[in-house]
């Protein structure tokens, strides 16, 4: 068995703010392997988001120990191998639909206006390429958003509530995009959502409540 | 709920309301202080001008009228701090007979004036050689009779004997001008001439000569000497022209016809309020430019917060605000951040003018206080309640966002109006200068002074033009013109550069309107600088022709001092000195200054241009000078008065060294020349200094003309030794006579005004660039931590900001220096009349230029790493809630 992409144990987030503290992740363990189809199910402000940050190395634990032996250390993590999808419209609005999804690549010094143009097609959006981030509708833009986080082919995906502003049946092409790449690249993914139907087109799905993460047996899911 | 709002404002956006009273601050600092300058300008000039005038006033006693009556007249109209009375008398001519000749002169005039005339007012008579004990003599009178100190004079009567009188020492007068004026004399009259023969002798012994000629009442007159109480003049030269002007009227009123006023002093104001009007509209041409800038500078900053004071205000909406509310809370928001920025404003204010600004001027300041606070005030309204007036009437809460440009161009760029500004600023311009006018006219003795305020319509649409022009060039340049910014932002991009100008061409408004801002405040700091220097070079080439080099010995003519020549080049930091005879020629029945020179060694010492002579070839005229031995270069004023023709014989009546009579001299004449070192500026004549002592039967040379490679005023110090033994003679430097001539407007504060200037465009140069950065910086904070979640490094967080910056302030620096150069060579046309002579080409200021970039330069690096430490930090909070 290869090594796993993400290894947590005891893993916790607390914020402080003035006054008071949020344990926004209590105690979690968990471990995500290649091909791995995990859905993050909890209702809003459970702590999903912050879990997603975590395992993309974009935050740091409090406590715990949190690594991706399969990845490397943290620092080198993004943009080659993690791709993320945020829950907040994430294109950058003076770029276009192209470049966009072309950004990551350039950041890692990769060629990247095939790369770029392939991972729209694998949304469906290759017609959109020339338009800018205030032309779209808010599925073509978390849409785009998923293609960028495609285009750099991580083995790891990680998609905070990609499909919360969208309709059922937009809501479905993009999970139905996401799937597509994950079965042709067995990559690992991780989708953050509180709608069941989507859920269960995962294969594994963790429950996150105040905090406290309750994962599936591993065995379950083999 | 005003108070409430108030807090708030403090609270949270104090950033922006900050930033608002820091530019309006600039605001009211550059009004005020422009305002000083123009005040203390104005004082400055009426003290200058006073102080120019030894006599304020000559009051004519009329033939038969009561000296008494009209001294007491003087006292009730004007109270007076000095009061002399003065004889003039004409004499039929003067003679002397020194060893085996005797000289004789023309008609002449005596002064008889009071023992203590000298100290009463200084700067009439200056003593040059003996004592002022006695009898004194014009320093022309004395070369003409060859007389000095101990030497015996005959006076010619007329009507009476002649007489003898002893000279005690030779004079210069000065003021001869105004001394030997023509007082009463209609107005139009073309001014007399002063009397090339005087003698000057005591008051006592003046009655007891001329007591014989009294019969003759139109050959002996007295006049009233005056100097006014000066302290009750008002600072303002027009204002003090006015009341000088009504008390001379005051007096000719009570003195019935039986006196009259040569009112000198309104004559200096005259001039002064002139310059002072020129003042005011060089302030006017050169500063409402900056202040146009500081104003759309607050407004900017102003509207760097509008995404948020909109959200802001649709939220006060639906809780149910009415317009007039949303309105009160931005009256006092404006009221709030207007009255901070003027408090700062004015601190600034004393700042500048305490560092800048005469001990006393910084007073000045407050005179503009209530127009000041009006301006801020008005600015901060149209900073604060305008938008918030325009944005709560606009029906509907839209939360369209700014940053991403429409594909529309705006209105004025599809109309052209940029060109059609900048045609009608070169038709306008073109009108202007071909009509031959004068910009300011004051006719003298005239009280209204009238400025022809059309001529400001070809700079301001220069102005308009260019700055519209700035915009579309921007816009040009991101558009079509993207391969250039590539290359130019490709150093700085790290691998980005397509993407990047990719997203600044989208941002092309805020883009466009950073350029202009920036370009303008370059052109701003450019046109001041480039005018100031031109102006200075052209007060130091009328320095130059006045003194005729670095540094100038001049002999007296009993006295010359060619035979030091030798020790003057030995002083250390001399270059060259060469000498030059000074003699006086009749032309006709004038007698004009004649120069000799050795054409082929005078250029050694003083810098000789074409723009002297006639056929614009200095190296030509010389060459021909040397070729014809009796050649002779006439001014132009003389040859159009004698109708002379290139090549004519002209006779010319030279005083012969051996008999000290006047011999006719025949001269070829070859060529015009207008201008000459140490040449008076109206007609004068160049010949051969060999030919010139020959026909003189004496070569000694009167000037010598000296260029120093070391400090003049050393070298000056070191030639004053040498002369010592030489009575009369003088030493000046170039930098003395300067500072001697240069009118009133650079006395004081060009140098000042163009100091503010660059502080000013310094500061707003670098706060634009971190303005037109820091514009929608809540969006760029997001952009920033979407590009870092996607991985990306510092340098590459960076490479958007810094391209940015490089754009806005390179594109804004260089369309802002070439459009600095056409507005100051539009502004020297325009204002040509403040030049003298009028420049050939725009002196340009590359130290100070350079240290303006420098300095706005390092101001952006400034303000964009200000910015970037602001994005430092990328926000996770951005892409987690919704
Ligand atoms: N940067 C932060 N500072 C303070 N509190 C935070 C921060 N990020 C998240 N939280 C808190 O942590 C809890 C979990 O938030 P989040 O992970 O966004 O939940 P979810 O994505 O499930 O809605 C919430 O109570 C939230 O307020
Ligand atoms: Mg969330």
């Amino acid at each position: 068995m290869t090594e796993p992409l993400v290894l947590a144990n005891g893993v916790t987030r607390r914020f402080r703010h003035g006054d008071g503290v949020t344990n926004a992740v209590l105690p979690a363990s968990f471990t995500v392997r290649d091909g791995d189809r995990i859905a993050l199910i909890g209702a809003s402000g459970s702590g999903k988001s912050t879990l997603v940050h975590l395992m993309a190395g974009l935050d740091q634990p409090s406590e715990g120990a949190l690594c991706w032996p399969a990845l490397g250390p943290r620092t080198s993590l993004r943009p080659e191998q993690v791709g993320v999808v945020f829950q907040t419209p994430s294109l950058i609005p003076t770029l276009s639909v192209l470049e966009n999804v072309e950004l990551p690549l350039l950041l890692a010094g990769r060629e990247a206006y095939d790369a770029a143009l392939a991972a729209l097609g694998v949304v469906g959006l290759a017609t959109l390429a020339d338009k800018l981030p205030d032309d779209l509708s808010g599925g073509q833009a978390q849409r785009v958003a998923i293609a960028r986080a495609l285009a750099v082919c991580p083995r790891l995906i990680l998609a905070d509530e990609p499909t919360g502003q969208l309709d059922q049946a937009t809501a479905a092409l993009v999970v139905d995009g996401l799937l597509a790449f994950v079965s042709s690249s067995n990559a690992a993914l991780v989708v953050a959502t509180h709608d069941r139907t989507i859920a269960n087109r995962m294969n594994t799905t963790w429950i996150m409540e105040h905090g406290n993460l309750h994962v599936a047996p591993a065995e379950a899911v083999a | 709920m005003i108070r409430l709002w108030l807090k708030q404002i403090l609270a949270e956006r104090y950033g922006r309301a900050l930033g608002t009273a820091i530019g309006l601050a600039l605001t009211v600092a550059l009004f005020c202080t422009l305002g000083a300058f123009v005040t203390s300008a104005s004082g400055a000039m009426t003290a200058h001008a006073v102080a120019s005038v030894p006599v304020d006033w000559q009051v004519l006693v009329a033939p038969g009228a009561d000296p008494m009556a009209i001294a007491q007249a003087i006292g009730s109209a004007a109270p007076p701090k000095e009061l002399q009375a003065i004889g003039y008398a004409e004499s039929a001519g003067f003679s002397a007979v020194t060893g085996e000749t005797s000289q004789k002169t023309g008609p002449g005039k005596v002064l008889g004036i009071a023992s203590d005339y000298y100290d009463r007012f200084p700067g009439q008579i200056q003593l040059l050689l003996g004592s002022l004990d006695g009898v004194l003599i014009a320093q022309q009178t004395a070369a003409n009779l060859h007389v000095g100190p101990g030497d015996l004079v005959t006076i010619e009567r007329i009507g009476a004997s002649a007489t003898q009188v002893t000279v005690a020492g030779v004079v210069a007068l000065p003021n001869a001008d105004a001394m030997f004026q023509a007082v009463g004399a209609p107005k139009g009259t073309a001014p007399q001439a002063p009397p090339d023969n005087v003698l000057i002798v005591p008051m006592p012994q003046w009655r007891t000569l001329f007591a014989p000629q009294a019969a003759r009442s139109d050959t002996v007159r007295t006049e009233f000497h005056v100097r006014l109480d000066h302290t009750s003049l008002p600072p303002d030269p027009s204002a003090a022209f006015v009341q000088v002007q009504q008390m001379a009227n005051n007096l000719e009123a009570r003195v019935a016809g039986s006196a009259a006023v040569g009112n000198n002093l309104a004559a200096a104001l005259d001039t002064a309020r002139q310059d002072a009007l020129y003042a005011q509209v060089l302030f006017l041409f050169l500063g409402t430019p900056g202040l146009v800038l500081a104003i759309l500078f607050t407004l900017a900053v102003a509207a760097a917060g509008a995404d948020r004071r909109r959200r802001e205000q649709a939220l006060l909406r639906l809780r149910g605000a009415s317009l007039l509310q949303l309105i009160r809370l931005a009256g006092a928001e404006a009221m709030l951040v207007g009255l901070v920025g003027i408090m700062l404003g004015l601190a600034l204010t004393q700042l500048t003018t305490l560092a800048w600004l005469p001990a006393g001027g910084a007073g000045y300041s407050l005179v503009w206080l209530p127009l000041v606070a009006l301006t801020g005030l008005t600015v901060a309204t149209a900073a604060f309640v305008l938008p918030a007036w325009r944005e709560a009437s606009q029906s509907t809460v839209s939360a369209a966002r700014a940053q991403v440009a429409k594909k529309t161009c705006p209105l004025w760029q599809r109309l052209y109006l940029d060109l059609v500004c900048l045609t009608a600023a070169a038709l306008a311009f073109w009108y202007t200068a071909n009509s031959g006018y004068n910009i300011i006219l004051a006719t003298e003795g005239v009280t209204q002074v009238s400025v022809h305020y059309e001529a400001f319509i070809a700079p301001a649409l220069l102005w308009l033009g260019s700055s519209l022009l700035w915009m579309r060039l921007t816009r040009l340049a991101l558009g079509p013109g993207r391969a250039a910014v590539r290359i130019a932002i490709a150093p700085l991009a790290a691998g980005l550069t397509r993407i990047i100008s990719a997203s600044l061409a989208r941002q092309h408004p805020r883009m466009a309107h950073g350029v202009a801002l920036v370009a303008l405040a370059f052109a701003f700091a450019t046109s001041t600088a480039v005018f100031n220097t031109t102006y200075n070079a052209q007060s130091r080439v009328d320095a130059a022709l006045t003194n005729g080099a670095d540094v100038t010995v001049t002999g007296t003519a009993t006295h010359q001092i060619g035979q030091l020549l030798a020790d003057l080049r030995r002083i250390s930091g001399v270059a060259d000195a060469e000498p030059m005879m000074h003699r006086f020629a009749y032309v006709g029945s004038d007698l004009q200054d004649i120069f000799g020179i050795d054409p082929t060694q005078i250029g050694k010492a003083t810098s000789l241009v074409d723009a002297y002579f006639d056929n614009h070839d200095v190296g030509r005229t010389l060459e021909l000078l040397r070729q014809t031995r009796d050649g002779i270069l006439v001014s132009e004023e003389t040859v159009s008065d004698f109708q002379l023709q290139l090549g004519d014989t002209i006779n010319l009546r030279l005083q012969d060294a051996r008999d000290h009579q006047y011999h006719v001299v025949p001269f070829r004449f070859i060529g015009i020349v207008r201008e000459f070192p140490t040449a008076p500026k109206d007609s004068f004549l160049v010949a051969n200094a060999s030919y010139l002592a020959e026909v003189t039967g004496g070569s000694a040379a009167d000037i010598v003309l000296m260029r120093t490679v070391a400090d003049p005023s050393a070298v000056a110090a070191a030639a004053r030794t040498i002369v010592t033994a030489v009575p009369g003679a003088k030493v000046t430097t170039l930098g003395e006579t300067q500072a001697l001539i240069s009118s009133n407007l650079t006395a004081v504060s060009l140098y000042g005004l163009t100091n503010i200037e660059l502080a000013f465009a310094i500061l707003m140069i670098g706060g634009t660039a971190g303005l037109v950065l820091a514009l929608g910086l809540s969006e760029r904070r997001q952009s920033f931590a979407v590009l870092t979640a996607l991985g990306a490094k510092r340098r590459h967080r960076r490479a958007f900001l810094w391209s940015e910056g490089l754009l806005i302030v390179a594109g804004g620096t260089i369309l802002g220096l070439v459009a600095g150069l056409g507005l100051t060579k539009v502004l020297v046309s325009i204002l040509a009349g403040v030049f003298d002579p009028p420049p050939e080409t725009l002196s340009i200021p590359w130290m100070y230029l350079g240290a303006t970039v420098a300095g706005a330069l390092v101001c952006s690096a400034a303000a964009i790493m200000i910015v970037e430490a602001h994005l430092e930090e990328p926000d996770l909070e951005m892409l987690r809630s919704g």
